[in-house]
């Protein structure tokens, strides 16, 4: 069987494809995961409102951990926020074919965790309701403020990329209006009524994807670069890092991917897409991720093995807590579980089927989360000067119930949105899908 | 109040008769420092030493007459002509720690935390021990203002460096700039306002008052008294430590002084090598330390208080 | 074991008496511990103006807590006539009085003085004696040697006569303290009353113009209370007030001076990405009418 084959899954009519494609509704274990979801988001909700009660004084932060669980999560979703101009840009320039299914399941992770980011971000601010003095007193000169610009066009280009391609098909939906719910229709009409699919809207379509597609990979490199300047900057051990940028990224592209990979087989399975989120799109992606793990891995010894072979004074304290002391267990698992197991896995073909992907990309997703914790609270313990002559709890950090439930809100937040987007967009690509099966049947046929 | 008219420049100080009232008024006055009294435009009669009657401001009544309140924008400038320097010698520390609890006291710092410390320092295996005081070292190229994305932390042009509690965002980004571990931060509601006084406008000290003070959610660290400095007083901190470990004065008046002695303070220097903490880091710290050398106290007789104080 | 488990129980209200009492009986204890300090100090300031200054302070063990809000009044030689004020001390717990004119008969009429503070009815302060006395200071200059010459005069049945063995500083006024002019800390004056120090301090900044203010000053003597003469002298170097360090476009400056590659960078990113997605909302915006 050759790959072309498989890909076009014995050619379906676009009648078929779109039956197979339009958003289904929930179903009882729809309904259960969303509700779910939704219960942790007001617990979260709720430990914010005791948050702003109270003041951060309810988080396990203190002088010195003066960054905790919030900051570490907010790099979590601006990395795994990366994946969209990954999936979609890089692989629309390199003009891989194989993408199609997978771009907008990038897209939507993208979006809604630099929602999220941008979220949490506010969440760990003191005095939230100051954030207008952003706009007031803003001073170039702060990498927030760089964080801050960047972020906000991610989140529009992304928005745009989103839906640009969305556009045909929302034709599609809106083409078979007996079959969606009312409140459905207002949706496609509202944000889709003018596309009649003509060519002229095509082509300025067509370009303007192509413009974000290049525009997205500088911008999305910034965000992720930006946001490890935050930590870059500072003189503290553990970050004071020219390698930070790089190192974050290729560790941002790789968790991403372990993003894609975990919604491309839930997705497939809750609704029995395996004639379009093919064996291969696994086995591919499999072969990405262990090339991304090897250069995410690759930074990670520059990032530890060139401070440890030195062994300053003060980045010695901190290395040693990682790789002996209190944090070790932690970090060996991040590094073990989150990229060692995850290569070896996916070295193998076996490894790259999709169950094996799954537990992978959760692998990885987690040692990531995890990983992002050890980049920045136990630099924080460890600053020049010794900790003295405060009280007990300023020298440990530990998340406390608050931080727990709204880092874990903001996370069944950000699956929330997709959850969502799903129910109401086609998760695969109609349009492209249909057409890329028009051209590829006709190239078969013109080469037979 | 018409401030306005009412306030003499410092030029006018020795002109006249008023020469002397002024000078007279308050024994600690420097009036390099002390730019501007708020006149209340009334007089008060008194008796000179001689028996004669002269009159006088009402606003010198005050133990420290009052300075003009300033806007956020003037305090931001701060004091021209001024360029603010600590002097810590570590040879008479004995880590009594009167600087903090009077640092602590006076800004009502959170129970816990603490502008000022009292370090425990032992630099490596076989070097001696020693008590080493830091506060903030008002940095000339402070990291912490670098970062600062809403101009709410600055530099003032004489080298204190602020905070403006009424403007910081509380996004820690300064906390975690800083080298020195100088900041706090105000996780729950500060003192000042749990004990009723609000927060916008209270302040321990009659002072101006418009930027520093202690705010929740906000963060917080040593400001050099800027209250006391503009009324030519020394920080609490400074006139607090019996042993006269602090030094502190103004390095275009090349003085230092803890108030029973004042030095030279290039001189000081010289003659003790006083250094600055992580000087390679390039941030110019304005506190200068002198070494541990020809000790006033063992090292040992600080460790009572530091049993004591850390539960 | 039982007695244990049931003992807070049973005696839950003798506890709670025994608690109360504990606490009142330390309260007590802690205020009694207390010592109430007041300190009153004589300044007399260029030889005119005069003022007493009043200071209240707590002490507990070693800790000095000034006091505020304690209501005093002081007289002048005899305790409920000659009242010079009512004072009332401030958040630094001190307060500050003149001598009103209208004691100025009694003033005139010794050359020895008894200040008394009261509290209510209550002497707390009885025997500060003041003598009266007057101290100048005076420059000199000549080849190249500068000298600082203070002299104190004390008053003795009604004659300024001079007044040998003062002890003072003589140099000049800085931010909180005075540096000293000569090698010494403190100077003594001599059976004339009188006192010269050569001025020892080379090139030391003074004002815009170089003035330096010299002051010579008496703290807190036994007979005379402090007595301060200043006198302003162009000896020390002039200074500029010099803001280039501060006025520079740095990374630390405020957001009104960003220095202009970051602000050339920063826009020309902005700009052009900005710039781009407004033309591709545009685009959206034209692909909206062609559909309509
Ligand atoms: S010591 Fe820290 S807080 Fe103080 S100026 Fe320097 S960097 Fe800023
Ligand atoms: S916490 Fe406040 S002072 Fe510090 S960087 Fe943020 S806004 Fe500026
Ligand atoms: S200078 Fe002022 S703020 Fe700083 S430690 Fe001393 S008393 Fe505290």
């Amino acid at each position: 069987m050759s790959n072309l084959s498989t890909l076009t899954n014995g050619r379906r009519s676009a009648e078929q494809i779109t039956g197979d494609l339009v958003p289904q509704p929930f179903g009882k274990r729809g309904m259960i995961w969303v509700s779910v979801l939704i219960v942790l988001c007001l617990i979260g909700a709720f430990a914010y409102f005791r948050q702003l009660q109270e003041g951060l004084v309810v988080t396990g932060m203190r002088d010195y951990v003066s960054w905790g669980i919030y900051i570490s999560n907010f790099v979590f979703f601006v990395a795994i926020s990366l994946v969209g101009s990954l999936i979609t840009a890089i692989f629309r320039l390199a003009n891989v074919e194989w993408s199609t299914p997978l771009t907008r399941i990038a897209e939507i992770i993208a979006v809604s965790a630099i929602t999220f980011a941008s979220l949490i971000i506010i969440v760990d601010m003191g005095r939230p309701e100051r954030l207008y003095n952003l706009l007031l007193h803003g001073r170039l000169q702060s990498p927030i403020t760089w964080d801050v610009i960047v972020i906000t066009t991610y989140f529009f280009i992304s928005l745009l990329l989103l839906y640009l391609p969305l556009l045909p098909d929302l034709k599609i939906l809106n083409g078979q209006k007996t079959k969606n719910l009312p409140w459905q229709n207002k949706i496609y009409t509202f944000l889709g009524s003018f596309w009649k699919g003509s060519e002229e809207q095509f082509k300025i379509s067509e370009k303007a994807i192509s413009i974000l597609c290049i525009m997205i990979i500088p911008v999305a490199f910034c965000i992720h670069t930006v946001t490890s300047w935050l930590f870059a900057t500072t003189y503290r051990p553990g970050w004071d890092s020219t390698n930070f940028g790089a190192y974050f990224i290729s560790g941002a592209f790789l968790v991403g991917s372990g993003g894609v990979i975990v919604a491309m087989y839930v997705f497939r399975k809750y609704y029995h897409l395996e004639k379009y989120i093919t064996e291969l799109h696994f086995e591919k992606m499999g072969r990405i991720a262990v090339m991304l793990s090897l250069i995410y891995l690759y930074f990670n010894v520059n990032e530890y093995l060139v401070p440890a072979f030195k062994m300053k004074k003060s980045e010695a304290a901190h290395l040693e807590e990682l790789f002996t002391g209190e944090f070790s267990l932690m970090f060996w698992f991040a590094i073990l579980v989150g990229m060692i197991i995850p290569i070896f896995v996916m070295l193998f073909k076996a490894g790259r089927k999709p169950f094996p992907m799954f537990i992978v990309g959760m692998m990885i997703v987690v040692g990531a989360w995890f990983k992002r914790y050890l980049i920045v609270t136990p630099t924080l313990l460890h600053p020049f000067l010794p900790m003295q002559n405060v009280p007990d709890n300023y020298m440990h950090y530990f998340p406390t119930w608050e931080e727990w439930a709204i880092t874990i809100g903001s996370l069944a937040g950000a699956l929330l949105i997709i959850t969502f987007f799903v129910r109401i967009f086609p998760i695969i690509p109609i349009h492209e899908t249909i057409t890329e099966q028009h051209e590829k049947a006709e190239h078969i046929s013109v080469s037979k | 109040m018409k401030n306005n008219n009412n306030i003499p420049r410092r030029d006018f100080l020795f002109t006249g008769l008023l020469t002397a009232a002024l000078g007279g008024c308050n024994d600690k006055k420097n009036p390099f420092a002390q730019d501007e009294v708020v006149l209340t435009g009334e007089k008060v009669k008194l008796l000179s030493v001689d028996g004669e009657v002269i009159e006088i401001d009402k606003a010198f009544l005050k133990p420290i007459p009052d300075v003009p309140h300033l806007t956020n924008a003037e305090e931001r400038e701060g004091i021209p002509g001024k360029k603010f320097v600590m002097v810590i010698d570590l040879a008479r520390c004995k880590n009594l720690r009167k600087c903090q609890s009077a640092c602590n006291h006076m800004h009502q710092v959170h129970p816990g935390q603490n502008w000022i410390k009292v370090l425990g320092m032992e630099d490596a295996d076989h070097t001696a021990p020693y008590w080493q005081p830091t506060t903030c070292m008002h940095c000339d190229e402070p990291p912490c203002v670098k970062v600062c994305p809403v101009d709410a932390t600055f530099k003032r042009q004489d080298g204190i460096v602020l905070i403006d509690n009424e403007r910081c965002i509380g996004c820690r980004f300064c906390m975690a700039a800083c080298p020195y571990s100088a900041r706090v931060f105000n996780w729950e509601e500060t003192l000042m306002a749990s004990q009723g006084g609000s927060e916008e406008h209270h302040h321990h000290n009659s002072g101006p008052t418009s930027v520093a003070h202690q705010v929740k959610g906000t963060v917080g660290k040593c400001d050099f008294c800027p209250e006391m400095t503009r009324q030519g007083e020394l920080p609490h901190c400074v006139s607090a430590c019996p042993n006269g470990v602090f030094m502190f004065g103004d390095l275009n008046e090349d003085t230092v002084t803890n108030g029973a002695e004042t030095f030279r303070f290039s001189e000081l220097i010289k003659d003790k090598a006083g250094y600055r903490l992580m000087e390679d880091l390039g941030t110019k710290p304005s506190v200068y330390y002198l070494p541990p050398v020809n000790r006033n106290f063992p090292y040992e007789s600080g460790l009572e208080k530091e049993t004591g104080d850390e539960k | 074991m039982k007695k244990l488990n049931i003992f807070p129980f049973q005696n839950r209200p003798t506890l709670l008496l025994f608690v109360f009492a504990v606490s009142l009986l330390t309260r007590q204890l802690a205020a009694q511990e207390g010592k109430k300090i007041v300190k009153l100090h004589y300044v007399n300031s260029n030889n005119r103006v005069q003022y007493l200054l009043l200071e209240c302070v707590l002490k507990k063990g070693k800790v000095l807590t000034p006091i505020s809000n304690q209501s005093y009044k002081i007289y002048l030689d005899s305790a409920g006539t000659n009242l010079i004020s009512n004072l009332t001390t401030d958040e630094t717990g001190k307060a500050k009085a003149f001598i009103p004119p209208s004691l100025k008969a009694v003033w005139d009429a010794s050359s020895q003085h008894t200040f008394i503070v009261m509290s209510d009815d209550e002497e707390v302060i009885s025997d500060f004696v003041i003598t009266k006395a007057k101290i100048t200071l005076d420059t000199s200059g000549a080849d190249g040697v500068r000298n600082l010459t203070a002299s104190v005069m004390k008053m003795e049945n009604n004659k300024w006569i001079p007044a040998a063995d003062v002890e003072m500083k003589v140099g000049v006024q800085r931010l909180g303290g005075i540096l000293s002019a000569g090698e010494e800390d403190n100077y003594t004056t001599d059976s004339s009353g009188t006192l010269i120090v050569e001025f020892k301090r080379d090139k030391l900044p003074g004002d815009q113009k170089g003035n330096l203010l010299l002051v010579a000053k008496v703290e807190d003597n036994e007979l005379f209370g402090s007595l301060i003469a200043e006198k302003k002298a162009l000896w020390g170097v002039a200074t500029k007030v010099d803001t280039a360090f501060f006025d520079q476009r740095t990374l630390w400056s405020t957001r009104f001076r960003t220095p202009y590659w970051l602000l050339f960078m920063a826009y020309s990113i902005i700009f052009g990405v900005w710039g781009t997605l407004i033309y591709l909302i545009r685009q959206v915006i034209k692909i909206k009418k062609l559909g309509a």
